[in-house]
C-alpha cells in the first residue's frame, strides 16, 4: 500500500466527485468537470482547506493543552466548563472575541494598525504550508524548504514592530522597539545552530533532514545547539523568560496593547500558532520528526497516520516543556537578553557546528565505514 | 528614542492599586519619577469624626484592604488610651495573634503580587492558596474573610471558638513547609537574583532621612521593628527576632520578608500556647456603651441622643505588614472622636519613589515598586 | 548604580533547577486534584468539605467549621423581634429601616428591620446588638440581582432566609457587662406615659406620685402624678424611651 498523502486523498476526493458529476451534468459542463487543470486546481485547494484547518484546529487544541498544563503547574484545573474539560472553551473565547467592536485609537494609523495583525497571521500560518507533517503530508518537496520557514518565520518581529508603532502608544512602542532588539539578538543564535544541523545533514529539506535522522535522533550530537534553538525559539515565540516585547508587569500588554476584539485575537491565535511551529521546528530538526527509533515495536509505528501522531506526541511533549519553563522562570531583562544571545549563545552555537562538523568527520572514519553525505 | 514621560497607572498593571507614577524615561532608563497619589482618597480621617468609637472600626477595615485587623488594631490602641479603657490580658493576645495571622496573610499577598511583577506566574497562585488558609482561619473566629470588625473598645468582638488553636496549628505546619518553596522558586533561582539584586537601592541612611520604615528600613540593615522597640498589646512577652538584610536592595526585602513570615508563625505559635493555657473574659467591663444609638429613630431625625465620655487623648503606634503605621484621637466627650489623624507606612515610602527608581530601567520598575508592597488603601485614606 | 552584576548569592551551579524541581513537584500533587473547588458544583460548605480539618499534605482545601462563622445575609426571626431599633440604630451603614409589617396592633405597629444590601457592610453590629438574637448573620453569600430594588430586603424576605435553616455561628458575641442605664431627670417628668406606651420589653412601668400639696402661692406643675420606673433586668438598652420623650428627662448614665 502506498503511503497516504494528504494531496493524494485530496486528489481522489476531487477526481471522484466531478466524475460523478460528468455522468450526471449535460455534455457542454461534462467535458469542463472532467477536465484535469480543474481537477488539480480544486485539489490543491481542497489540500489547503484541510491543512489550514487542521492546522488551525491544532492550534486552538495547543491553547487547549496550555491553559491545562499551566493550571496543574500552579495547583488550579484551567478551563472546565465548555466542553469536555473545557476543550470549547476557545471557542466560546473566540466568539466573544469575534463579537467585539474592533476599534482604532484616533491617532493610530489605519492601514499599519489594521494590516499588522493580519500580515501576523498570514506569516505564521504560511508555516503550516513549509513544514512537513508526515511523509507526503506536506505541500511538496521543497529542496530549501528549512531556509524558507526560517525567514517566514522570522517575518513577525516586523510586523509587531508595524503594529506596535502605528498604536500611537507609548508601551507599544517600547514593547515593539524590545521586539526589535531582541530579534537581531536571537536570530543570529538560530541560524548557527541550524546551519549545525544542515551540516549534519547535508541538505536544507526538512523532509531529508528528518530521514537523515533514521538511525539517529540529532539531540544527541548537537545536544548544544538543541538548548541555543529552544532559547532562540523561546525569545521567537515571546514566551516566559524572553517575552519582554509583552512584558505584562511594565508594559501592560507591550505591542498588542491597543489592540482588541477580533484583530487581540488574531495576534493570540498567531503567537500560539507561531509556538506550535516554533516546536515542529525542534521536533523536525532534532528530534528525528515523524520517525521513531527502532526499539519501538512495529505495530505502533506501523498503522496508517502512525508519522503524524507520533509527530504530534513529540510535539506536545516539547511545548510540554515550554509550559513547564513558563510555570517556573522568571523574566529576563532586555539588556541580560541581549547579553545572553550575543555572549553566551552565539559562542554556544558556534562550538556546536564545530562538533557537527567532528562527527561529519567522525563518520568518515572507515571504522564506521559510511560516506559523508555532504560533499568534500 | 527620545526622552518622554509615560504615566504609569491609574490603570496599570505594576500599580497594585489606584495611583499614578509618572515616568519620564530615555530608551529604557528611568530618568525621572513622579508619584501621584489620591486616587482612592474616601475622607476616612473626617468620617471617623461623625462615628462612633466602634463603628470606625469598619472603616478601618477598609483602610488597607490586605491588612485590616492591623489598622483595627490601631485605632482601637488609640481609642482605648482617648477612652481610659484597659481590655482585659486575653484581648491583648488574641489581638497580638490576629495581626500577626494578618502580618502573615498580608506578606503572602505581597508575595504574590511581588512574583507576578518579576514574571514568576506560578508562585502567584501560591501565595494566594496559602493566603486563603488563613483567611479560612480569620473567618472561624472573627466572620469575615476581608473586612474582619473584630476589634472593640475594650476588648475584642467575640472569644476563639473551640478547635481554633488545632486548626490553627495546622495551618502553620503548612505554612513553614510552603515557605521553604517560596524561596526555592525565588531566591533559589538564578533569573531572581539577576533580576532584583542590586536594585532599588536605599541605604540605612537616606530611608532613616526620607521616613522609609517597615522591611524596607530592615533590608537596609536597621534593626527597628516597633513590635521590639515601643511593645504594645503582648509583644514584650513573646520571644521573636527581628528580620534584616544588609542589601538593601530587593532581594534584601525579600529576605526580610520571609523571615518575617517564619518569625509570625512563631509568635502564633507562643500566642496560641498562652491562649490555650490563659481562659478568661474578652471584653473589659467598664466600657462606654458601645451599640446603642447615635442617630435619631426614624421620622425623628436630628434628635441627637447625648452621652457623655471622659474627655482623653489617644496617641498609637504599630508595626503594620508595611510599615509603622500610627494613630492620634482626640476625645472631646462626644460620641464621636473629634479628630482622627493617621499615618500610613506606604505613603511615606512611596514618595520616596523617586530616590529608588531613577537610574535603573523600565524594566526594574515593577519588582522595585512590587518589592515596596503598595497598599493603595492606606496611602490616600 | 543602575549598571549592575549578579551579586555572588545567586548560584550558577543549580541556575535554574529548584525553580523548575519544584514547579514540577506541585503539577504532580495537583496532577489528580488540584486545590481548588469548582464552585458552582461544589462548594466550601457542602458536607465534603466540612467538620474535619482539611489540610492535608498536598490538599490544601481549606480549614474546617469555617462556614457557621461566616457573616453573610442576614436572618430575621420576625415572631421574637420586639421592634427595639437596635439594629438600626447600630448599622453604621444605616442601611436598616424599619418597616411595617403585618400582625401588629393598628395604632402601635410593629416595625421589623429591612436591609438594603447595596449598602449593607456586613460588619454584624447589627446581629450583636439585636437583644431578643432575633436578626442574626447565615452563611448565604450569593447576593447577585438584576435589579437594584432587589438589593433590599425586606423583613418578608429576611424571614425566608430564616427559614432556610441555614448553619448559625456557635460563636457568641461577649458584651460588656456594666452597661449603662436608663436614668430620669424627675423633676423634667411629666408623666405623660410615652416612654411606657413605646418600651419595646414593657420594663418601663408608670408608678403614682403623691401628689404634693401646693404651699402658699406657688403653682404645681401642669403633670400626671406618674412617673416611669425601668426594670434593669429586663431592660435591653435601646434607647427608645429617651427618644421619645417629649421633655428629654431620660437619659444614659450609671446607677451608683
Amino acid at each position: 500500500m502506498a503511503p497516504l498523502s494528504l494531496y493524494g486523498v485530496a486528489n481522489t476526493l476531487v477526481s471522484t466527485l466531478l466524475l460523478h458529476l460528468a455522468a450526471v451534468l449535460p455534455a457542454p459542463l461534462s467535458t469542463l468537470a472532467s477536465n484535469s487543470g480543474l481537477i488539480t486546481a480544486l485539489s490543491v485547494l481542497l489540500f489547503g482547506a484541510i491543512l489550514l484547518g487542521a492546522s488551525l484546529l491544532n492550534t486552538i487544541l495547543l491553547i487547549w493543552f496550555e491553559r491545562k498544563m499551566l493550571g496543574r503547574f500552579m495547583d488550579r484545573r484551567g478551563a472546565m466548563h465548555v466542553g469536555y474539560a473545557g476543550l470549547l472553551q476557545n471557542f466560546a473565547d473566540g466568539l466573544k472575541l469575534f463579537r467585539k467592536h474592533t476599534f482604532k485609537p484616533r491617532d493610530a494609523d489605519g492601514l499599519g494598525f489594521f494590516s499588522a495583525p493580519t500580515a501576523y497571521m498570514v506569516t505564521s500560518i504560511v508555516m503550516f504550508g513549509i513544514l512537513p507533517i508526515s511523509t507526503g503530508w506536506n505541500s511538496g518537496s521543497l529542496p530549501l524548504s528549512l531556509l524558507l520557514a526560517l525567514v517566514v518565520f522570522s517575518f513577525a518581529p516586523l510586523f509587531i514592530f508595524l503594529g506596535a508603532w502605528s498604536s500611537a502608544n507609548k508601551y507599544s512602542l517600547i514593547g515593539g522597539m524590545r521586539s526589535a532588539a531582541q530579534m537581531i539578538a536571537y536570530e543570529v543564535p538560530i541560524l548557527l545552530a541550524v546551519v549545525a544541523v544542515i551540516l549534519l545533514s547535508g541538505s536544507f529539506d526538512l523532509s531529508t533532514i528528518v530521514a537523515e535522522q533514521r538511525n539517529y535522533w540529532f539531540w544527541g550530537p548537537l545536544f548544544l545547539a538543541l538548548l541555543v534553538f529552544v532559547a532562540g525559539m523561546l525569545a521567537e515565540m515571546e514566551r516566559i523568560p524572553f517575552d519582554l516585547p509583552e512584558a505584562e508587569a511594565e508594559l501592560v500588554e507591550g505591542w498588542n496593547t491597543e489592540y482588541g476584539g477580533m484583530l487581540f485575537a488574531f495576534f493570540m491565535l498567531a503567537d500560539y500558532a507561531r509556538a506550535l511551529v516554533g516546536s515542529y521546528l525542534i521536533v523536525l530538526l532534532f528530534l528525528g520528526g515523524w520517525t521513531m527509533p527502532g526499539w519501538v515495536p512495529a505495530p505502533l509505528t506501523n498503522f496508517p497516520l502512525a508519522g503524524i501522531l507520533w509527530f504530534q506526541v513529540k510535539t506536545y511533549l516539547v511545548f510540554g516543556v515550554f509550559i513547564w519553563v513558563r510555570a517556573s522562570l522568571p523574566r529576563v531583562r532586555t539588556d541580560q537578553l541581549l547579553r545572553v544571545g550575543w555572549m553566551r549563545m552565539i559562542p554556544l552555537a558556534l562550538l556546536s557546528i564545530v562538533l557537527a562538523a567532528l562527527v561529519v568527520l567522525a563518520k568518515c572514519l572507515p571504522v564506521f565505514g559510511c560516506v559523508p553525505s555532504v560533499g568534500g | 528614542m527620545s526622552e518622554m514621560w509615560i504615566n504609569m497607572g491609574p490603570q496599570h498593571p505594576m500599580t497594585h492599586g489606584l495611583w499614578n507614577l509618572r515616568v519620564k524615561i530615555d530608551g529604557e532608563i528611568v530618568l525621572d519619577v513622579d508619584p501621584e497619589m489620591g486616587y482612592l482618597h474616601r475622607g476616612i480621617e473626617k468620617i471617623s469624626e461623625d462615628r462612633h468609637y466602634n463603628e470606625i472600626i469598619t472603616l478601618m477595615d477598609r483602610t488597607c484592604y490586605v491588612a485590616g485587623i492591623a489598622w483595627e488594631h490601631l485605632f482601637i490602641l488609640a481609642a482605648e488610651q482617648a477612652l481610659h479603657v484597659e481590655p482585659p490580658e486575653r484581648a491583648l493576645w488574641i489581638r497580638m495573634l490576629s495581626e500577626e495571622f494578618q502580618r502573615v496573610a498580608s506578606h503572602l499577598m505581597w508575595y504574590a503580587a511581588f512574583v507576578q511583577d518579576i514574571g514568576l506566574m506560578s508562585p502567584f497562585l501560591y501565595g494566594m492558596r496559602d493566603r486563603d488558609l488563613v483567611l479560612d482561619l480569620f473567618q472561624s473566629y472573627t466572620g469575615g474573610r476581608l473586612t474582619y470588625e473584630y476589634m472593640r473598645v475594650g476588648g475584642v468582638r467575640n472569644d476563639l471558638p473551640p478547635g481554633f488553636a488545632e486548626q490553627a496549628r495546622k495551618v502553620c505546619d503548612w505554612l513553614l513547609d510552603r515557605f521553604v518553596e517560596y524561596d526555592r522558586l525565588c531566591s533559589g533561582s538564578d533569573i531572581f537574583h539577576r533580576r532584583c539584586d542590586d536594585l532599588g537601592v536605599v541605604k540605612a541612611q537616606d530611608c532613616i532621612r526620607l521616613g522609609i520604615t517597615g522591611p524596607m528600613l530592615r533590608s537596609a540593615g536597621v534593626p527597628r521593628d516597633l513590635r521590639k522597640d515601643r511593645p504594645y498589646a503582648a509583644y514584650d512577652r513573646v520571644d521573636f527576632d527581628v528580620a534584616t538584610a544588609e542589601t538593601a536592595d530587593v532581594t534584601g526585602r525579600y529576605v526580610v520578608r520571609m523571615e518575617e513570615l517564619r518569625q509570625s508563625v512563631r509568635i502564633i505559635r507562643q500566642a496560641l500556647d498562652w491562649l490555650d493555657k490563659n481562659p478568661g473574659p474578652v471584653m473589659a467591663d467598664n466600657v462606654p456603651r458601645w451599640m446603642g444609638a447615635p442617630y435619631a429613630p426614624v421620622g425623628r431625625e436630628g434628635y441627637l441622643l447625648k452621652r457623655e465620655y471622659p474627655k482623653g487623648v489617644g496617641f498609637s503606634a504599630i508595626e503594620e505588614p508595611h510599615g509603622e503605621a500610627l494613630a492620634y484621637v482626640v476625645n472631646e466627650g462626644g460620641e464621636h472622636p473629634y479628630r482622627v489623624k493617621l499615618k500610613s507606612p506606604v505613603f511615606v515610602n512611596l514618595s520616596a519613589a523617586r530616590h529608588y527608581l531613577v537610574g535603573y530601567r523600565v524594566a526594574d520598575i515593577p519588582p522595585i515598586m512590587g518589592s515596596v508592597d503598595i497598599c493603595v488603601g492606606e496611602v490616600d485614606r | 548604580m543602575a549598571e549592575s552584576e549578579p551579586t555572588p548569592s545567586s548560584n550558577p551551579v543549580l541556575w535554574v533547577a529548584k525553580p523548575l524541581v519544584t514547579a514540577a513537584r506541585q503539577f504532580g500533587k495537583s496532577l489528580f486534584r488540584p486545590s481548588t473547588i469548582v464552585y458552582p458544583f461544589e462548594r466550601l460548605e457542602d458536607p465534603k468539605f466540612r467538620g474535619a480539618v482539611r489540610v492535608a499534605p498536598g490538599k490544601p482545601i481549606g480549614v474546617g467549621q469555617v462556614w457557621d462563622n461566616y457573616r453573610g445575609v442576614h436572618a430575621l426571626n420576625i415572631d421574637t423581634c420586639i421592634s427595639c431599633n437596635l439594629c438600626a440604630f447600630s448599622c453604621p451603614d444605616l442601611c436598616i429601616d424599619m418597616v411595617t409589617v403585618p400582625g401588629g396592633d393598628p395604632r402601635h405597629p410593629k416595625k421589623c428591620p429591612q436591609i438594603d444590601y447595596g449598602k449593607c457592610s456586613y460588619c454584624g453590629f447589627c446581629s450583636d446588638a439585636c437583644p431578643e438574637g432575633c436578626l442574626t448573620m447565615t452563611t448565604r453569600y450569593e447576593l447577585s440581582v438584576s435589579k437594584r430594588a432587589d438589593m433590599i430586603y425586606s423583613p418578608e424576605r429576611l424571614r425566608e432566609v430564616f427559614n432556610a435553616k441555614l448553619p448559625m455561628s456557635p460563636i457568641r458575641v461577649e458584651r460588656p457587662k456594666n452597661e449603662d442605664a436608663i436614668l430620669l431627670d424627675a423633676p423634667l417628668c411629666i408623666g405623660c406615659n410615652a416612654c411606657a406606651r413605646d418600651c419595646p420589653t414593657k420594663c418601663i412601668t408608670m408608678v403614682d406620685l403623691p401628689k404634693p400639696v401646693p404651699k402658699g402661692g406657688e403653682k404645681l406643675p401642669k403633670r400626671i402624678w406618674k412617673e416611669p420606673v425601668v426594670n434593669d433586668s429586663d431592660c435591653v438598652r435601646c434607647g427608645t424611651c429617651i427618644s421619645v420623650c417629649p421633655k428629654e428627662c431620660l437619659f444614659w448614665g450609671t446607677h451608683r
